[in-house]
């Protein structure tokens, strides 16, 4: 599914992200991207959504270069991947129902289908009762929750999830960490970058840790 | 959802949102296209207002003596030189007599103690029925004068002039309030686009991550500049015949308005109107998508 063979990102004018990583993440795998702050966890899924381009190296998804796709492929190919960004990017004017219905409507989906599926999201994610609010009016954790029942609704194949606990309690993170199992359950590829090892400690997938940018190391996992 | 239907909720969506704006940029292009078309429709009035008047235009060369036919062809040759000429007649010294007698009528004894012979022989040149051809009548008047054996050339020389000018002088207003069209209009979608662009860049660079199309990105506002063209150059050119209308009405009755037929676009023209503003205005919107709309 995922191939990264070199990949390095620089910084003008001389900030190393990543340097040198080659990894391969299957198909339907789960995989955590561990490592401190400015360890390289957000850049290495910018890489992988295509949100910025490798210095050096090759990304592939699915056996295509993602960084030599443009246009009408790269639309494509990221209507196939779910992100849901740590800084959110949720658009603070809309309501919680048309953040999430975004993704959907951009792959033209039925009017129908997208209610009923941003009603499923948001009662698994405990805001049903948010449906009509401006996201700006909701907290940093409620947030957080629009943010990845966007990424997750368009069924992706592949979803890309940054620091998805960061704002919660243990009993929404676990709510959320059961959504992106259920995900996962469904054939998705999740890629998980993070720093809370509550929610990798016991976990049996791969778990790939970062230091400067540079791999530290890749612990643990069975590949499915 | 089909394509269509989402691009549509999307431009409902930046109208709502950026309403202020682009009520001034309709505005704008509607007094755009009335101004431009108010003087348009005066200046093809005026275009037929002077094929009109050309009807009774009519150049008298006076000779000295009467052509003979070999003369009467030579004359008739160099004329043709200058500029194709509706009709060109040669009145003898005898017809200029009757006629003369006969616009008399009832006081033509006062011709009595004439010789039949005292008026002199004379060429009617009745130019083309066009503008070009009345706007050359000065010219023609020149070069008519210049004829061997021309006494004097006559014609309407004071009207013609100022109706030359007139048409020339209105002609550059066209030119002027058409170029003002198509940068205003140009102008306004621009930057009105561009306000919409910078408005909404938040929502344009979450559209691109969650893979949005070009397509369905650009559509919205492309639609938008032509939505902006159709409507406000409809409301300019529907402005204008209610004024036209208004005029009439006004203005109907024993006054210098009725001197003349005037009358409106016909409906190609007004279609013409408005397809180059929509054209106009969606140029507008795809320059500036293709300034700062990076996808």
């Amino acid at each position: 599914m995922i191939e990264m063979i070199k990949v390095s990102k620089e910084y003008p004018p001389d900030v190393v992200a990543l340097k040198d990583i080659s990894i391969s993440i299957d198909s339907g795998e789960m995989f955590f991207i561990i490592g401190r702050s400015g360890a390289g966890k957000t850049t290495l899924l910018k890489l992988l959504c295509s949100m910025e381009a490798p210095s050096s190296g090759l990304i592939e998804i699915s056996g295509k270069p993602i960084n030599q796709l443009k246009g009408h492929h790269l639309a494509r190919l990221r209507q196939r991947i779910g992100v849901a960004y740590q800084d959110f990017k949720l658009l603070i004017d809309r309501t919680t129902a048309e953040n999430i219905a975004i993704s959907m409507e951009v792959s033209y989906k039925k009017p129908q289908i997208i209610r009923k599926r941003v009603r499923d999201l948001l009662e698994q994610l405990d805001l049903s009762d948010k449906h009509d609010t401006i996201t700006g009016e909701l907290s940093r954790g409620e947030q957080q929750r629009v943010t990845l029942a966007r990424a997750v609704a368009n069924s992706p194949t592949m979803i890309l999830v940054d620091e998805p606990t960061g704002n919660l309690d243990a009993a929404t993170t676990e709510k959320v960490m059961t959504l992106l199992n259920k995900c996962h359950k469904g054939g998705a590829t999740i890629v998980i970058a993070t720093h809370d090892d509550s929610i990798y400690r016991h976990t049996s997938h791969r778990v790939m840790e970062l230091q400067k940018g540079r791999l530290h190391g890749i612990t643990g996992g069975e590949l499915p | 959802m089909s394509f269509w239907l989402t691009v549509f909720r999307q431009v409902g969506r930046n109208l709502r949102q950026t309403w202020g704006s682009q009520l001034m940029t309709l505005l704008t292009v509607s007094l755009s296209v009335l101004i431009f078309a108010f003087f348009y429709l005066i200046y093809a009035n005026m275009l037929t207002l002077g094929d009109k008047l050309g009807d009774d235009l009519s150049l008298i060369v006076y000779l000295e003596e009467e052509p003979g036919p070999e003369l009467q062809q030579q004359l008739r040759n160099k004329i043709l030189t200058f500029d194709e000429v509706e009709e060109i007649r040669f009145i003898s010294r005898a017809e200029a007599y009757e006629r003369f007698a006969k616009q008399l009528g009832q006081n033509q004894d006062v011709l009595n103690d004439m010789p039949k012979d005292f008026l002199p022989p004379s060429i009617e040149v009745i130019p083309m029925k066009n503008l070009r051809s009345l706007n050359q009548v000065k010219l023609f008047s020149t070069y008519l004068s210049r004829l061997p054996g021309t006494l004097k050339v006559q014609y309407g020389q004071d009207w013609v002039e100022r109706f030359y000018y007139f048409t020339k002088l209105l002609s550059i207003i066209v030119l002027l309030s058409g170029t003002l069209l198509i940068l205003t209009t140009i102008f306004m979608v621009a930057y009105t686009i561009r306000l919409t662009i910078h408005g909404r860049q938040a929502e344009l660079e979450l559209l691109k991550l969650v893979g949005a199309t070009n397509n369905y990105i650009r559509t919205p506002f492309l639609l938008e500049g032509l939505l902006q063209g159709a409507i406000g150059s409809f409301l300019g050119i529907f402005s204008l015949y209610m004024l036209f209308q208004w005029i009439k009405l006004r203005f109907s009755g024993p006054s210098f308005l009725n001197l003349f037929e005037f009358s409106f676009f016909a409906p190609e023209v007004s279609f013409t109107i408005i397809t180059v503003s929509i054209l106009l205005c969606t140029l507008g919107s795809y320059s500036t998508m293709q300034k700062f709309l990076r996808i």
